[in-house]
C-alpha cells in the first residue's frame, strides 16, 4: 500500500471561536478540563454534571464540540446520552462527541457501535493527547464539509460523489470517507454495491467495523448463513463486541433460529446491559421463546435503564406486567403498576396499559366486578382513538372474551389481525384466545374476513409495482391502507409505490402528502424498522427533486 | 453495602484514574517562574507523575489481557498525527530543557492501520525513558522499514544497558525493572500487530545514543 504523503500544516483550528461542553460527574475533573481546555484557547466552556443536564444545555444552545465521560454515576452513562442526542437529532453530524472513558471495553464499543463517538479518550490523559485528538476530529470534520452538506440535506447521491471525491484528493481520510460511503449505500438500500465496498476496506486490513459492515450488508441481502459465518468469526477473535452480538440476532431471527437469537443478546447484555433496546429485544424473544425468568430480568432492566429514556414507551409497563402474569406473579404485575402510575397516568396510552393489565389481574383473582370496571376504561380510551401494541390489544380481547363480551372481543381481534396480517406469532395469539374461550370457529371466521382483503390487495400492489405498472399499483396500496390504517408493512409498501409512481410521472401533491402520512404512521407502528429510514431519505430526495415545499413546515 | 470483589475493584480503579487525571493536569498547570528551585522540582514532579500513568496503564493492560495476549483494536490512523501529538507530549514534558526534534521521512504513508492506543502508550513510554536519560535532545522518526511503519524515538544519552538489548534481541522474557520494564511491554504491543502473517517488532540497538524502533507491519 502506498499513499503520496502531502502532509501540510496550514490547516489550524481557531479554539477561540468554538464552544464546548464538557460533561462529567466529577467536579474536580470538570474544572481541569476547563482548565486544560483554556490552555489551547477554548473559552466558551459549559461544564454539566449528568444526561439531564447535558440534554437540557444542548436544547438551548449550540455546541461545537462535546467532551463526555462514559461513567456518568447514576442514570444514563454516557454512551446512553450519545444515543439520545443523535437519535433525537439534538445533534447533527457536523458536532464532535468525544467519549472520555476509563472503562476498559469501552474502545471495542465504540469502534463499531452504530451510534459511535466521533473518538474517544482513555483516562487519565494529558492536555497535549487531548488536542491532538481534537485537532485530528475537528479537521476532518472540515474536510467533510461537502459529504455532510449534502447529507444533511437528505442529497444522498450528492453525498456519496463527495465520498468519492475524498477518496481521490485526501488519502489521508479514504478509510474514513469508505466507511461512511457504506453507510449511505447500506440506507439507499444499495447492499450489494456495500458489500463491495466493505470487501475492499477488508482488503486493506481486516478491521472489526468493517467486517460488521459486510456481515449487515449481507444479513439486508438475505444471504444469513454468510453473514453469520463473518460474525461468529469476529466474534470468536474479539468476544467484547457487542454490536456483533445485536446484529447475529437480527440473522438468527431471520432464520427462525429464536434461541440463538436469545443467547446471542444475552451474551450482548451481559457485556454491555445499559442500552435499552437490546434489553428490550431480549424481552420479546425470550417471552417468544417461553423462557419467562429471561424475559421478565430483561424488561425491568429496560424499564430500570431508561428511566427517563425517550426510548421507553408504556408498552415497555406493558410487556412486563404481561410476563409476570404469565409467570402467575399477579402482586408483581400490581406492584409494576403501582410504582409507575404516575408515568402511565400521564397518557392515553399508559391508562390503557393500566386499565387492560388490571383487567387480567381481576379477571384471575375473581375479582369480577373490578374486571368489569376496567374494561369500560379500556373501552373508553378505545373509543377516544387510543390504541396499544398489537400485544396488549390481544390481551384485551383475552379478558374481553373471558367476560363474555365477545362483539367487543371479535371487534379487537379483527382491528389487529387486520393491521398485522402477516405476523404468524400474533394470529396464532389470536387462534390461542378463541380456542381457550371454546370458539375455535368464530376466531377462523374473524381472522379470515380481516386478513383476507388486506392480503389481497398487498400482493397484487406489489406484483403490479414489480410489472412497472405504479399506477394500479397505487390504487390497491391506497385502498389496502384504508381498510388497515396501523398496518406497518401495507404502509411502508404504499409509500414505496407513490414515490415510484412520482419517479415516473412526476409529482402529484395529493399524493405525496398521503405518502407523508403512511410513512409517519408507519413510523409509529413499527419504530425503528429497517425500511424505515430508507424509504423517509427516499421521500426527502423525490421532495427536493420536485422542489416541493411543505406547507406545514413553512 | 457490600461490594464484590470485581465491581470494587472497577470502582477503586475508576476513582484511582480520575485522581491521577487530576494530579497530572493540575501539575502540567502550574506555570514555570524561570527560578531552578522553583521550576526543577515541579519538572522532576511532572515526569513523576507521568512515570505512574505509564505504570498504570501498563497494569491494566495485563489485567485486561490476564495471560492472554494482547487484543489490539486496529483501526485507520494517520502517522503524522501520531507524531504531531507525541511531538507535543514530549516538548511539554522537556520544558525546554532538551531539544525535541521529530522527522516524518517522505516515504511515509498518510494512514496505516494499528492500535493508536497502544502505540501512543509505547512511544510516550519511550519518550519518557529518553527524557530521563538524554543529554541534549531526542528525535522522533516515522518512515518505512521493510514495508513496515517505523516509529523511532532516539536520544543522545550513554545508551540501553547491555543485558536490556540481550534480552530484547533473543525475545526472551525476563525480571526487569525501571526501564527494563517498560519495554517488555512496548515489545508485547508491537507484537500484537499482526498482518499477512508478519508480525511486529520492538527493536533496540544503540547508535551514539538509545535507539528505540517500532515496526509495524
Amino acid at each position: 500500500m502506498s499513499f503520496p504523503s502531502a502532509h501540510n500544516k496550514v490547516d489550524s483550528i481557531d479554539y477561540a471561536a468554538l464552544r464546548a461542553l464538557v460533561v462529567d460527574d466529577y467536579p474536580g475533573i470538570r474544572s481541569a478540563l476547563r482548565l486544560t481546555l483554556s490552555n489551547f484557547g477554548v473559552t466558551k466552556v459549559q461544564l454539566v454534571s449528568n444526561a439531564a443536564e447535558a440534554i437540557y444545555q444542548v436544547k438551548q444552545g449550540h455546541f461545537d464540540f462535546i467532551l463526555c465521560d462514559f461513567n456518568l454515576g447514576d442514570g444514563r452513562d454516557g454512551q446512553q446520552l450519545l444515543e439520545e442526542l443523535r437519535h433525537s437529532q439534538l445533534i447533527s453530524v457536523k458536532t464532535v462527541f468525544m467519549m472520555v472513558t476509563a472503562e476498559s471495553y469501552y474502545e471495542k464499543v465504540a469502534a463499531t457501535a452504530e451510534l459511535a463517538p466521533d473518538d474517544y479518550m482513555i483516562k487519565p490523559f494529558s492536555a497535549e493527547l487531548l488536542q491532538g485528538r481534537l485537532d485530528g476530529i475537528l479537521l476532518k470534520k472540515r474536510a467533510f464539509k461537502e459529504v455532510y452538506r449534502h447529507y444533511l440535506a437528505q442529497n444522498l447521491e450528492a453525498a456519496i460523489t463527495a465520498c468519492n471525491q475524498l477518496v481521490l484528493d485526501k488519502p489521508k481520510y479514504v478509510v474514513d470517507a469508505l466507511r461512511f460511503k457504506g453507510e449511505l449505500l447500506v440506507t439507499l438500500g444499495r447492499f450489494e454495491e456495500a458489500e463491495a465496498l466493505y470487501q475492499q476496506v477488508i482488503k486493506m486490513r481486516a478491521i472489526p467495523w468493517a467486517r460488521l459492515g459486510l456481515a449487515r450488508a449481507f444479513h439486508l441481502q438475505k444471504k444469513d448463513d454468510a453473514a453469520e459465518e463473518e460474525l461468529r468469526d469476529v466474534l470468536d477473535k474479539a468476544p467484547e463486541m457487542v454490536a456483533a452480538y445485536d446484529l447475529l440476532s437480527d440473522v438468527c431471527l431471520s432464520k427462525k433460529d429464536l434461541s440463538g437469537a436469545q443467547t446471542a443478546l444475552q451474551q450482548g447484555v451481559a457485556i454491555s446491559g445499559k442500552t435499552v433496546r437490546r434489553q428490550q429485544k431480549l424481552g420479546e424473544i425470550a417471552h417468544a421463546n417461553g423462557d419467562l425468568d429471561t424475559a421478565s430480568v430483561a424488561f425491568s432492566n429496560a424499564l430500570e435503564k431508561g428511566r427517563h429514556s425517550i426510548f421507553i414507551t408504556p408498552s415497555d409497563f406493558g410487556n412486563l406486567c404481561r410476563v409476570q402474569l404469565e409467570q402467575g406473579d399477579l402482586d408483581g404485575a400490581a406492584t409494576t403498576l403501582k410504582r409507575n402510575k404516575s408515568t402511565l397516568q400521564s397518557s392515553p396510552e399508559g391508562k390503557l396499559v393500566t386499565a387492560v393489565t388490571q383487567s387480567m389481574v381481576h379477571t384471575q383473582t375473581g375479582k369480577l366486578e373490578e374486571a368489569v370496571k376496567a374494561l369500560d376504561t379500556a373501552a373508553e380510551l378505545r373509543a377516544a382513538g387510543t390504541r396499544g401494541d398489537a400485544q396488549m390489544m390481544l390481551d384485551l380481547a383475552g379478558t374481553c372474551m373471558a367476560s363474555g363480551r365477545f362483539d367487543e372481543a371479535d371487534g379487537i381481534v379483527a382491528e389487529v389481525a387486520k393491521n398485522a396480517h402477516d405476523s404468524e406469532a400474533l394470529l396464532a395469539k389470536a387462534r390461542k384466545i378463541y380456542d381457550a374461550a371454546g370458539r375455535s370457529d368464530v376466531g377462523t371466521g374473524v381472522l379470515a374476513s380481516a386478513t383476507t382483503g388486506v392480503r389481497q390487495l398487498n400482493n397484487e400492489g406489489v406484483v403490479l409495482a414489480q410489472r412497472g405498472d405504479y399506477k394500479n399499483a397505487v390504487d390497491k396500496l391506497m385502498t389496502a391502507c384504508s381498510e388497515a390504517p396501523y398496518n406497518p408493512r401495507i404502509m411502508m409498501n404504499a409509500v414505496w409505490v407513490i414515490l415510484k409512481y412520482i419517479d415516473q410521472v412526476g409529482m402529484d401533491e395529493t399524493m405525496i402528502e398521503a405518502a407523508r402520512g403512511h410513512l409517519a404512521e408507519a413510523e409509529r407502528q413499527a419504530p425503528g424498522h429497517g425500511r424505515l429510514s430508507g424509504l423517509r431519505l427516499q421521500l426527502k430526495e423525490v421532495e427536493t427533486r420536485f422542489g416541493v415545499n411543505r406547507a406545514s413546515s413553512a | 453495602m457490600k461490594l464484590e470483589g470485581s465491581d470494587f475493584y472497577a470502582a477503586l480503579i475508576h476513582e484511582l484514574k480520575n485522581n491521577l487525571g487530576l494530579l497530572s493536569m493540575t501539575i502540567d498547570s502550574i506555570p514555570t517562574q524561570g527560578d531552578p528551585t522553583h521550576d526543577e522540582p515541579i519538572d522532576s514532579a511532572r515526569l513523576q507523575c507521568q512515570e505512574v500513568v505509564d505504570r498504570l496503564q501498563q497494569a491494566l493492560l495485563i489485567y485486561k489481557a490476564s495471560n492472554q495476549p494482547i487484543q489490539p483494536n486496529i483501526d485507520a490512523y494517520s502517522p503524522h498525527d501520531l507524531l504531531d501529538t507525541i511531538k507535543a507530549r514530549a516538548v511539554f514534558l522537556s520544558r525546554g530543557r532538551l531539544q525535541v526534534q521529530v522527522e516524518i521521512a517522505l516515504d511515509t504513508p498518510e494512514i496505516w492501520f494499528f492500535d493508536r492506543d497502544l502505540i501512543e502508550m509505547a512511544l510516550i513510554n519511550a519518550i519518557h525513558n529518553s527524557l530521563s536519560h538524554a543529554r541534549a535532545g531526542i528525535s522522533i522518526k516515522a518512515k518505512l522499514i521493510e514495508g513496515c511503519l517505523a516509529l523511532i524515538v532516539r536520544d543522545d544519552s550513554a545508551g540501553y544497558p547491555e543485558h536490556i538489548l540481550a534480552s530484547v534481541e533473543t525475545n526472551r522474557s525476563y525480571r526487569a525493572s525501571g526501564t527494563g520494564l517498560g519495554l517488555q511491554f512496548s515489545r508485547l504491543i508491537a507484537q500484537s500487530h499482526q498482518n499477512q502473517g508478519r508480525t511486529g517488532e520492538l527493536r533496540l540497538h544503540n547508535d551514539a545514543g538509545a535507539v528505540f524502533c517500532l515496526l509495524l507491519p
